[in-house]
């Protein structure tokens, strides 16, 4: 943690409005991209966006550096204010559900094929299936490959264990190419 | 899938990356005026807020005063006869000076007390009652103080009568009784003995409990 941190924190534990207006410079379009990604409308993301840094300012006195840093502790925050906003709005939103396991049929290679060997039309074809993709499995996969935030991380965030957010990753992999295939199909 | 092969899979999966880093590209702009809206909800925010919450510290004052309320043991007249005592004491000097004034400012009264006893007993509740000292039983005069005798003594040297106070007044209330020696011997050695089986239970408890520790 370099001195600045040490210093912004301090300033958000005093409730000075020059560290909060440091803090939303610092971290406010991450977290507003965070949050966009898994709402529908902007609208929302906006709305969304305040209440995660209210929550910031207020429970500031409850971050512990130990546990992660203080973007980390944010985008945690961020994380779990979306996920509670969807939960309560009751958005009508169809997604990609693989009750069958049939996803999990691929092979690696099958799947190292479609997602590794650089392709446009295939960027397009990841692209739309992206859509179908729950939030939470969405918000993995940017904060994996995107964010490039290793699973401890990813785990802080989403409150789960880096095992599990492994195991999630490995199987969304699969999930986009049997989304793919039946794009295509 | 173990995070080595997690982090060699992110480098190799070129589309899935650009895919993500053109979606990112199309979301939505955060509003330039956003953050000044939300700090001046701060603020708002802030002058609403009340400055100290009082139902607490209301509820907790409650609270301890009814615990007060529960938690003080209720007066024994057995266990304290000493603040009884001392009551009684500081009542007396003054009922017993009151009975001399009243005598010094109603000598003539007495004197026509000696002659119609009845009346008297008449005016038992308004005026001190007073009874020659041969009608009197031996144990309730026994205990009149000395220096309200002196005076009385003065007073009704001419008259040989002798004022009754709160002592010679037959005791009906039981909290008025004062212990003989050997009630209170009796009560000492009921005292005891009870400590003694207190003490006791409590041994009898704590082996239970050793007891029960050593057998888990």
């Amino acid at each position: 943690m370099t001195e600045t941190d040490i210093n912004l924190i301090q300033g958000l534990r005093e409730q000075s409005p020059k560290a909060q207006r440091t803090a939303l410079e610092r971290y406010g379009n991450d977290v507003f991209a965070q949050v966009a990604r898994m709402l529908p409308a902007a609208e929302d993301a906006e709305e969304v966006y305040q209440d995660v840094f209210v929550k910031v300012f207020r429970n500031i006195g409850k971050y512990d550096a130990e546990k992660a840093s203080l973007r980390t502790w944010i985008s945690h925050i961020a994380y779990n204010e979306a996920v509670t906003w969807l939960r309560h709005k009751r958005q009508a939103v169809i997604y990609f559900e693989d009750r069958e396991g049939r996803a999990e049929q691929l092979s690696d290679a099958e799947v190292e094929e479609t997602l590794g060997h650089p392709n446009s039309e295939t960027v397009q074809l990841i692209r739309a299936a992206l859509k179908h993709l729950p939030p939470d499995e969405r918000a993995i996969v940017t904060m994996f490959y995107y964010e490039e935030m290793s699973l401890k991380e990813i785990a802080f965030v989403t409150g789960s264990l880096p095992t599990t957010i492994a195991s999630k990753l490995s199987r969304t992999r699969k999930k986009i190419c049997k989304i793919i295939k039946m794009l295509q199909s | 899938m173990t995070e080595e092969k997690l982090q060699a899979l992110r480098q190799a999966d070129h589309n899935l990356r650009d895919a993500l880093r053109m979606d990112e590209a199309e979301l939505p702009q955060m509003p330039a005026n956003l953050n000044e809206r939300l700090m001046q909800r701060m603020a708002t925010q802030e002058e609403k807020k009340p400055r100290r919450t009082v139902w607490p510290w209301i509820a907790a004052a409650c609270v301890a005063g009814v615990m007060m309320i529960w938690l003080t043991p209720p007066k024994d007249p057995v266990s304290s006869p000493a603040p009884l005592r001392a009551e009684r004491e500081v009542a007396t000097p003054k009922t017993e000076k009151a009975v001399v004034e009243v005598a010094e400012a109603e000598q003539p009264q007495i004197a026509e007390v000696k002659k119609v006893k009845k009346a008297a007993v008449k005016h038992r509740k308004q005026q001190p009652k007073t009874v020659e000292p041969e009608t009197l039983p031996a144990e309730v005069v026994t205990s009149v103080v000395e220096e309200p005798k002196q005076q009385l003594a003065q007073t009704t040297t001419k008259v040989k009568m002798q004022t009754l106070t709160e002592h010679d007044i037959p005791i009906t209330r039981p909290e008025n009784y004062k212990y003989t020696p050997e009630e209170l011997a009796q009560l000492r050695k009921q005292a005891n003995e009870a400590y003694l089986k207190w003490v006791e239970l409590e041994l009898e408890i704590s082996k239970n409990n050793l007891q029960q520790t050593a057998q888990k």
